[in-house]
């Protein structure tokens, strides 16, 4: 028995394992077709051809491609993630100052994105054609299909703009910068460690729209998803049963059909809250928000393969931590699994 | 679309009622500047390679002299406070002023301005260009920089050149920034001259320090409380990444930022119309041009050249493309440097233009490729480009990229046409302009003298060469002057591969209660100066 668990074990783990390496070589074979140029990023477009070469051997961009795979690839199993090129920082202390923000933002999303989703899924599914369920599937139509940095803008107009009800870009207002010690990195922790109340609220005031609109378009992905799965479960046998049974309809609705696609909801609550952990972009762009995603976007943008590898490898990790996590609610709430 | 708004309103009201107000407008001792940074990669003088990086770096070093704001071509004293030439231009000999003094409190010593320039020559990163193009090399360092007293720096010229270029690399940002050579020393680590420490810390005399770099975030600049000169008017100085246009034009109108400087045309005409910002405009460094290359046998004609410089409609560009990037100009050297002779006032002429094509043997044109990068405002000037090229019967298909593919292209001279931005600029000097955009001392392929967009362009005429070196060793001015209008007579006449259509400019929106704000060419402006009025 514990033979048999231990190999259902070590399998996982060698999925994980050559999970991660396929991502390491992708990125890597992706990074290096593209036509950025690491070396030209740090000498500039003056340089000569001394200045460049010396540097591209510095930064050993005059090793055959595979060489270069191999360096970093033996550098990580020693634990060094490598130094950024573009930040001049080791990778790992970049990630750690650009991940908390991203969670704050992506956790606050997911939030708004699955409190409302949710409930306004299942109220669709219930309500099925009528009005109340046009309007619902209306509006994720637009949170699911209008480009977010579209919504970013407008919403910066509407609200910070026009209305003045929310901060603008960034993570806290210029002159609150640097009043509280980063202890955690978290901004709301932080203020809330340090008692500093005035920069916990202008955070919050920072963190509104951006997250809001975020958590628009998850949530309009989780309504529809959300909508289906329930309309999948109404639809049954099972649930004619229990109503000609004489079940009350919220008794049929809440302890069997929603019980039923619980499992469903996990799977993709938790994929919605990797996407935007692995960092929205284009939000993050509009927002001037220090995140992940301009992290690796910009790394992208002139080559610098350490970061990127480290973030693609963060990504998977993230993503597989969440499936991990996911399979453990499966197992909470679906006694077959177990 | 209106219920949207609603349920956002109704989601944020609800949630803002909690939070306190925001604030109306920036601290009154702290200046906040926007732009994108995405392209800072170190904050190491020596290594810098950007105008972003200028921006932040021109407020923390000094250097020995300082470039005029207004008048390009005048030298100010900064750390120097006088220099002579040797009565035979080999040698120049700077005076520091006494009691100038690092941010560390170190004084600032010919020692600290020699260790500078030989630090920045031993690592040989982009800024080392500068000098080298006039012979200073690592090996002969030793002998160029020298310091006879503490207060007196001699540089001899390592080779025949006009001295005044040289002192003004001297006033540039990165070649000439001076360096506290006791505080970088400390952080020397294996031997790279403290490079690593510098990426972000600063070792400047400058009116500002460094305080804090984070990429993709913020710079902040604190007041050098003992700076030797004037006292520097503000407290604090909070640059900020604002990737977007419109997020700097929003922020800017709201008074988040004080001062936007890299907005698109179409937000600075916006702001054109407020009340509560200005927008200032000045000049920057190098053209807009077409290129053509000559590796291309059917642009090795000259009068399909000559046809190419008849199928730009300069007006039309400059009026509709570039305001606020570009200013028209169609020589080679910038107007405002000594020898600029005046626009030679090249118009779009299609008849001429198609007689021209038809004598170099192609009476209906041909096909051909237009490369340039796909951002503002190149994309749209190779559309427009690309309107009258066809009107003349040539077919030009654009092809588009990130500056990695464009200029990449061109460096490997795989190319046809090219609209591009560059040709130097960066010393008042008419040498900086046609060195970078004409001047081609090796055409072979193997040379790879990429720096050069002569030789990108496969361009190779050995009177031009000879006339732009002669031009830098000219001691008498007028002489010099006399020959730099002839280079441009003779560039006009021997048709190279690039035509300017526009000399760069630089546009910024500020608060209308920003006072002392000065834009310096190319990013450099030093925001001493710079006070509210409120």
């Amino acid at each position: 028995m514990n033979n048999a668990r231990f190999s259902a074990f070590g399998r996982q783990a060698g999925t994980i394992l050559v999970t991660l390496i396929g991502l390491l070589i992708l990125t890597f074979c992706i990074g290096r077709l593209m036509p950025v140029d690491p070396v030209r990023a740090i000498v500039g477009e003056e340089a000569d051809r001394a200045t460049y070469e010396m540097v591209a051997e510095r930064i050993g961009a005059n090793l055959p491609l595979y060489q270069q795979f191999f360096k970093y690839v033996s550098d990580l199993l020693h634990g060094d993630f490598g130094v950024s090129i573009r930040t001049g920082q080791p990778v790992i202390n970049d990630i750690l100052h650009v991940m908390p923000a991203t969670i704050e933002l992506a956790t606050f999303a997911i939030i708004v994105g699955a409190g409302l989703g949710i409930p306004l899924g299942i109220l669709a599914a219930v309500r099925r054609n009528k009005p109340v369920d046009h309007v619902i599937r209306f509006l994720t139509l637009i949170g699911h299909s209008m480009p977010i940095f579209w919504t970013g803008m407008i919403g910066l107009i509407v609200f910070y703009a026009a209305l003045d009800l929310v901060g603008g870009g960034g993570r806290v207002s210029d002159y609150y910068i640097g009043l509280v010690p980063e202890t955690t990195g978290f901004l709301l922790i932080d203020s809330m460690l340090a008692g500093d109340w005035e920069v916990f609220w202008d955070a919050v005031n920072h963190l509104l729209l951006p997250a809001s609109i975020l958590g628009y378009s998850s949530m309009a992905y989780i309504t529809r998803m959300t909508r289906s799965f329930m309309l999948d479960q109404l639809n049954q046998e099972y649930v004619t049963t229990a109503r000609v049974k004489g079940l009350s309809k919220s008794r049929t609705i809440w302890h069997h059909a929603f019980a039923n696609i619980r499992v469903q909801l996990v799977t993709i609550v938790a994929l919605a809250y990797g996407s935007l952990l692995e960092g929205a972009v284009l939000i993050e762009t509009v927002f001037s928000w220090p995140g992940f995603g301009q992290y690796i976007t910009n790394n992208m943008l002139v080559g610098d393969m350490n970061a990127v590898m480290t973030c693609v490898l963060l990504v998977g990790v993230i993503f597989i931590g969440l499936n991990l996590l996911s399979d453990a609610l499966y197992k909470i709430f679906d006694p077959r699994t177990r | 679309m209106h219920r949207m708004i609603k349920a956002l309103s109704t989601i944020l009201v609800g949630s803002t009622l909690l939070t306190s107000p925001a604030w109306a407008e920036t601290p009154p001792n702290m200046l906040v500047v926007g732009f994108s940074m995405s392209n800072i990669l170190t904050l190491d003088p020596a290594a810098i390679t950007g105008k972003e990086t200028v921006q932040v770096l021109a407020n923390i070093y000094d250097n020995l002299v300082g470039l005029d704001a207004v008048n390009r071509a005048q030298v100010n004293p900064q750390l120097a406070e006088s220099w002579s030439v040797s009565p035979d231009n080999t040698a120049i000999t700077f005076k520091l002023r006494s009691g100038a003094t690092f941010a560390s409190g170190n004084p600032v010593t010919s020692a600290d301005v020699v260790w500078s320039l030989k630090r920045l020559l031993t690592l040989n990163l982009a800024q080392a260009s500068f000098l080298k193009t006039h012979g200073f090399t690592a090996a002969n360092a030793e002998q160029s920089f020298t310091a006879p007293d503490e207060t007196t720096v001699v540089i001899t010229l390592p080779k025949k050149v006009d001295p005044e270029i040289i002192v003004q690399t001297l006033g540039i940002v990165g070649p000439g920034s001076v360096l506290d050579s006791k505080v970088v020393m400390e952080h020397d680590k294996a031997g790279d001259l403290g490079s690593a420490w510098l990426t972000n810390n600063s070792a400047g005399s400058g009116p500002y320090t460094l305080g804090q770099w984070r990429s993709n975030e913020r710079v902040i600049l604190d007041r050098n409380e003992s700076y030797w000169g004037e006292a520097p008017g503000m407290k604090r100085i909070m640059m900020r990444h604002l990737a977007e246009s419109q997020s700097q034009r929003l922020m800017l109108e709201k008074g988040d930022i004080d001062i936007a400087y890299s907005m698109s045309a179409a937000d600075l005409k916006a702001l054109e119309k407020s009340d509560k910002v200005e927008v200032q405009t000045n000049g920057g460094s190098g053209f807009y041009y077409l290129a053509v290359s000559m590796k291309d046998e059917k642009f090795q004609k000259p009068k399909v050249r000559e046809a190419l410089r008849y199928l730009i409609d300069y007006q039309g560009l400059n009026d509709t493309v570039l305001p606020y990037f570009g200013r028209l100009r169609d020589r080679p050297i910038q107007t405002g440097l000594f020898g600029a002779l005046p626009n030679a006032g090249y118009k779009l002429d299609v008849e001429k233009a198609k007689a021209l094509l038809a004598e170099a043997g192609y009476p209906d044109g041909f096909s051909t490729t237009l490369r340039a990068i796909s951002d503002a405002p190149f994309m749209n000037a190779a559309t427009a480009i690309q309107a009258t090229l066809a009107q003349g019967g040539i077919k030009a298909e654009i092809i588009t990229g990130s500056g990695d593919q464009i200029y990449g292209a061109m460096r490997e001279r795989k190319y046809e046409l090219l609209v591009g931005r560059g040709g130097g600029g960066q010393l008042p000097h008419p040498d900086s302009n046609l060195r970078a955009i004409v001047y081609n001392p090796d055409n072979a392929d193997e040379a790879k003298l990429t720096n050069f967009q002569g030789w990108r362009t496969a361009f190779y005429d050995e009177k031009i060469n000879s006339m732009v070196d002669a031009a830098l060793v000219e001691t008498d001015k007028a002489k010099q002057v006399k020959d730099y209008e002839a280079i441009q007579t003779y560039y006009a006449d021997v048709l190279p591969a690039i035509q300017p259509f526009a000399e760069v400019v630089d546009s910024v929106g500020y608060r209308a209660d920003i006072k002392g704000l000065a834009l310096n060419p190319s990013w450099s402006t030093r925001l001493r100066t710079v006070t509210k009025e409120r």
